[in-house]
């Protein structure tokens, strides 16, 4: 028996870890580096109807411990993505889920249709809180009742789980975690991006061509660990946690705080074989605390009363 | 096929000023990089900054299972690996990258440098050796201080000619000058190489272009991941026979491109 072994939303995963969108391009990136089949999924690029351009360089800088981008969800669209993708993952052993954007509820709502004809696809999660894009992204992630109706759309077209993931940047992240699971999420991924400026002082310009960007890393984790703690105490539905996992403790801080799995991004840049050390660590941390399973860390967190 | 491995150093060679040449085992590296390949490294003991840094491969010894970096400390990161010590270790996937093409047959190859950017034509003027095609080094700098790697083409029996923008070594001005004084010289065919600033890359592409010649430029822009995920270091690119331009990362289409192709801002 696999003690990481992780149900989620009916799909069994061979641990809790996948890897977060936009940190693992389609997964045949990495496929010839590392065994994709250490990895219980790999969260796919965002993509559109139609193939993006992205934004204009420079798209990142680094900031203490933390990556701040707009890369403008650059993606080849869904259909090429389909035909040209998806056979070359056919035969890995880890969970595929694509992260499915639109300008409008429409275009979720048509890239989710064309997914539901491929085989493969084991899941969707719908961005709303890219923070790079003009159009939707955190506009209907911003927005609880976008929310509900974005969520409610791709509902509607799909037999597949869908998994909306939300922004940190609002001020009550249960509000959007309810609006979801009343449109009939079946999980949620939480966070991404917190929306980030950093100026280059001596041409009073910012760093990044588009302006602001998205913060992530490890500097941005204790408040992805806060939001993902109130969002799994809001519904019933599974949490993923994601912000600045680079071990196997930032992980268990996600899976203490109540998430059922959680996502790694931008450690992927800094060590591709990340997936095999943090899952030896969660095992070894299984061991030493006498667990069988990594379910049964999930929400015990011991929160004083106060 | 690139591989992640935990490095260890084992030798050191302080040069002249922030520059150093270190050398890491990594016996995948040693045995397949190509000249214009790159490495993502990162100092073991480093926290800041996070992420890895590219670097072009300088030289490889397959017998011994080595390669070798030259490097100049400029930010946290370059200063973390020019300061390890022997035995110290370092996250390093390699080699990545397209590696440059070799120069057309009965051409001369002009190799023009900026700065650190000397590196990759090491590695570039053993392959060219091994082949037995003869080629030239341009070696540009600020000023005198910006030519550590001079010795070590020296050594090696390489034909360089040295510039510097403040004529404090070899020939005063831009590296291009004395490239153009050479082509001027030898009106036999030539393919141009460059690696260095942007400004210096461009200049070499708008030369090629005007006296036909062939060109491929390394590009050096802000990268992340090196193997095309985080889509950082995109450079706009357009092909022959392509109706526009797309960004297209310079890790794992790079960060070699025909002079040709790449779209200036």
């Amino acid at each position: 028996m696999n003690p990481l072994e992780t149900e989620l939303c009916g799909l069994t995963l061979a641990n809790p870890l996948l890897a977060a969108s936009g940190t693992y391009g389609y997964g045949v990136e990495y496929a010839d580096l590392i065994d994709l089949s250490t990895l219980g999924g790999v969260v796919s690029k965002g993509l559109y109807l139609e193939p993006r351009d992205g934004c204009d360089v420079p798209r990142i800088v680094e900031t203490p411990s933390g990556l701040l981008n707009a890369i403008g969800l650059q993606g080849v669209g869904v259909r090429n993505y389909v035909r040209d993708v998806l056979p070359r993952l056919e035969r890995y052993r880890t969970a595929i889920v694509v992260n499915v954007c639109g300008d409008t509820v429409e275009e979720y709502a048509e890239v989710a249709r064309i997914l539901e004809d491929a085989p493969r696809v084991d899941a969707l999660e719908i961005n709303i809180s890219c923070p790079n894009v003009k159009q939707g992204g955190m506009a209907f992630g911003g927005d609880p009742k976008m929310t509900h109706e974005v969520v409610a759309a791709v509902r509607k077209v799909t037999k597949r789980p869908v998994i909306p993931k939300l922004s940190p940047n609002v001020g009550d992240i249960t509000v959007f975690a309810r609006a979801c699971a009343e449109a009939g999420a079946d999980a949620l991924s939480c966070v991404n991006t917190l929306l980030g400026l950093v100026i280059d002082v001596e041409r009073r310009k910012p760093r990044l061509a588009f302006g602001t960007g998205g913060l992530s890393g490890p500097a941005i984790r204790p408040i992805a660990v806060r939001m993902a703690w109130q969002a799994a105490r809001a519904v019933s539905i599974p949490v993923i946690g994601i912000g600045g996992i680079a071990t196997a403790e930032d992980a268990l801080e996600f899976l203490i705080a109540g998430c059922r799995a959680v996502q790694i991004g931008t450690a992927n840049f800094v060590d591709p074989d990340v997936y095999a050390r943090v899952a030896a660590g969660l095992t070894a941390y299984l061991e030493r605390h006498g667990l069988r399973s990594i379910g049964d860390v999930v929400g015990t967190l011991e929160f004083p009363g106060r | 096929m690139p591989a992640n491995l935990d490095v260890p150093l084992v030798s050191r060679e302080a040069l002249p000023g922030p520059y150093a040449l270190l050398t890491f085992e990594h016996p995948v590296i040693a045995r397949e990089a190509r000249a214009g390949q790159f490495v993502m490294i990162k100092a073991a003991v480093a926290v800041e900054p996070m992420l890895r840094r590219p670097f072009s491969i300088m030289a490889t010894d397959p017998a011994r299972g080595t390669f070798t970096l030259f490097l100049k400390a400029i930010g946290p990161g370059s200063r973390a690996l020019v300061d390890m010590r022997v035995g110290e270790t370092a996250g390093c996937l390699g080699p990545l990258g397209r590696p440059f093409d070799a120069p057309p047959e009965g051409t001369t190859a002009l190799l023009v440098a900026g700065g650190y950017g000397v590196a990759p034509f090491y590695l570039f003027g053993a392959e060219l050796r091994a082949a037995g095609r003869p080629y030239h080094v341009f070696y540009g700098g600020r000023s005198a201080a910006d030519l550590p790697f001079e010795e070590v083409l020296v050594d090696r029996g390489d034909a360089v000619s040295l510039s510097t923008d403040d004529g404090s070594r070899g020939a005063h001005g831009r590296v291009t000058a004395p490239l153009e004084a050479w082509l001027d010289a030898h009106p036999g065919p030539a393919a141009l190489y460059s690696c260095g600033p942007d400004a210096m890359s461009h200049a070499v592409a708008r030369l090629a272009g005007a006296r036909g010649l062939p060109a491929q430029l390394s590009l050096d822009p802000w990268m992340g991941c090196g193997v095309g995920t985080c889509l950082g270091c995109v450079v706009r690119i357009q092909r022959p026979g392509e109706p526009r331009a797309k960004w297209r990362p310079a890790c794992t289409e790079g960060p070699v491109f025909d002079a040709g192709t790449v779209v200036w801002a």
